[in-house]
């Protein structure tokens, strides 16, 4: 049975066969390619990206920037680009009309058929997609960074990447995701972005909105769950290291705060552009494609700075409702309160010259004191697994170091074509 | 108007209020977070400013405590061994003549 993704389109992965790929890539050029757009190359090889079949040529790019779609009306919200320089094209030799091999890694990886080569003023991008043109907004440096010419055209897989331990349990692209919601009988699955190693806010953020998503569904068989999709992409100094993150939610469910009833964790490759309500669309599309029926959002959903109100992202979701395979899920901070004894919602507890907030920054600076917080604050399980990390992966420390960039060995590989 | 102060959260163990108690300066401890223990170092605005450009990890949390974090755990245990020495939490200005 055909799988609908994205914008009731069939989710096809564009994956060649090894034998096959081998023949085709023969003779092509070689053009190297840098971290973001090899995860991209996977978002769209893969279905991630579904319906989008390669990197966008002008008329898709136009579209979104004027009407946050595709030319084919399709609800689309972030640019998808392949970028070059002029001196770049003319050494390859590049042309419309050609096909050519993307490398990373030093190996073959994906095949790029070439129909479009143009231009676009990236502070038009800029202003459409982040509503700044300003280069301290992330999403704008990115776009600034791009050289100057972009290429569209279909990509097609040509060589698997090898993804390395300890991640590679938690790579279930989107038809292998959907198999597995079937295995385990779930009928709604409610997402989890991340990039963080979890506190107990953000356990009953899960918890809360696995509720929410229960609704009026019956409780005989656990039929519901809690899909952490934890977005895996360029590193800052100062973050979690990616091994602490994926490990320590998944022990959420190891050490028994959830089951395997009711929460699984994986991981989808993107560098985040912090476009705010922008980017909570291209979220609800990436787990629509993963055949997610939920999706939650807090106040502020992938926003930097002060450039997103709280509420934006909720009220431009809103504005496409009908055209997204999701149903958002709205989420309030959850708190400690001292007089309650519990972490309880904002919207619950009315002790509120009691309520003592934890932040993300707050749990940090206190890990990084290397003192244990209580367990209705950071879970003993996630604490220990935190600081096992930072010695097995982090180089002694579990935020990002600039060893850590140097040396780490990356979540994936891509290989010699056999 | 009161200058603002901003808190830098020194966390306690057992190993730091241990040697808290052996100086008898326990009381020095507040509670914050599900009773986990603190020390807090309070930063005027100058003081703050020089923190951040002195500790680059650092961050000002604006959003939600107001509290200096992220500060490097070799300079708190530098800050805390400076409050048992001296005991008390007014060290910033000794402690920040080093930089
Ligand atoms: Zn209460």
């Amino acid at each position: 049975m055909a799988e609908i993704g994205h914008g009731g389109k069939e989710i096809v992965e564009r994956i060649m066969e090894p034998s096959e790929a081998k023949e085709k890539i023969k003779g092509l050029k070689q053009v190297p390619i840098r971290s973001q757009i090899a995860n991209e190359v996977i978002g769209i090889s893969y279905g991630f990206f579904s319906p989008l079949e390669g990197f966008m040529g002008k008329a898709d790019l136009d579209s979104v920037c004027k009407k946050m779609r595709l030319a084919n009306g399709i609800v689309w919200s972030i640019p998808i680009l392949f970028d070059m320089s002029e001196a770049e094209l003319s050494d390859y030799g590049i042309k419309e009309g050609d096909s050519i091999v993307l490398t990373y890694q030093d190996n073959p990886f994906a095949l790029f058929e070439v129909e479009e080569i143009y231009e676009y003023d990236k502070k038009e991008i800029c202003q459409a997609v982040y509503g700044t043109t300003e280069d301290k907004h992330p999403g704008c440096a990115r776009t600034y960074a791009y050289k100057d010419k972009f290429l569209g055209g279909k990509i097609t897989l040509v060589n698997r990447p090898k993804i390395n331990p300890p991640f590679d349990p938690y790579f279930i692209p989107p038809l292998e995701m959907r198999k597995r919601f079937k295995e385990k009988g779930w009928v709604r699955i409610v997402a989890h972005q991340t990039r963080n190693v979890p506190h107990t806010g953000h356990e009953w953020l899960m918890k809360g909105a696995w509720l929410q998503t229960y609704g009026e569904l019956s409780i005989e068989k656990p039929i519901v769950g809690v899909l952490v999709n934890a977005i895996i992409g360029e590193k800052r100094k100062g973050d979690y290291i990616d091994e602490a993150i994926i490990l320590c939610q998944d022990e959420l469910r190891k050490a028994g705060y959830f089951g395997d009833h009711n929460h699984m964790t994986s991981l989808t490759f993107w560098d985040m552009r912090y476009a705010g309500p922008k980017e909570a669309v291209f979220h609800a599309i990436l787990r629509t494609n993963l055949g997610l029926t939920h999706h939650m959002y807090g106040r502020d959903h992938a926003g930097v700075g002060t450039y997103y109100g709280p509420y934006d992202a909720h009220k431009l979701l809103e504005s496409v409702k009908d055209e997204l395979g999701i149903t958002p899920v709205y989420s309030m901070n959850w708190l400690y309160c001292p007089h309650c004894g519990e972490v309880t919602s904002e919207g619950l507890c009315n002790h509120r010259d009691e309520w003592q907030k934890f932040s993300g920054t707050v749990i940090r600076s206190i890990v990084m004191d290397g003192v244990k917080p209580p367990r209705l604050i950071f879970r003993p399980e996630v604490f220990d697994l935190v600081m096992e990390c930072a010695e097995k992966y982090g180089f002694g420390s579990p935020f990002v170091t600039d060893e850590y960039l140097e040396k780490r060995t990356p979540v994936f590989s891509v290989e010699p074509l056999e | 108007m009161a200058e603002e102060r901003y808190p830098i959260n020194i966390w306690v163990n057992e190993e730091r209020y241990e040697k808290l108690r052996e100086a008898g300066l326990a009381d020095l401890c507040e509670e914050m977070l599900a009773g986990l223990k603190v020390i807090r170092v309070y930063a005027n605005d100058a003081q703050k400013d020089k923190i951040l450009k002195a500790f680059p990890t650092a961050k000002f949390d604006s959003a939600t405590t107001k509290s200096i974090e992220l500060l490097p755990k070799d300079v708190k245990d530098k800050m805390f061994d400076l409050i048992v020495q001296k005991k008390s939490v007014e060290i910033l200005d000794e402690f920040l003549s080093n930089y």
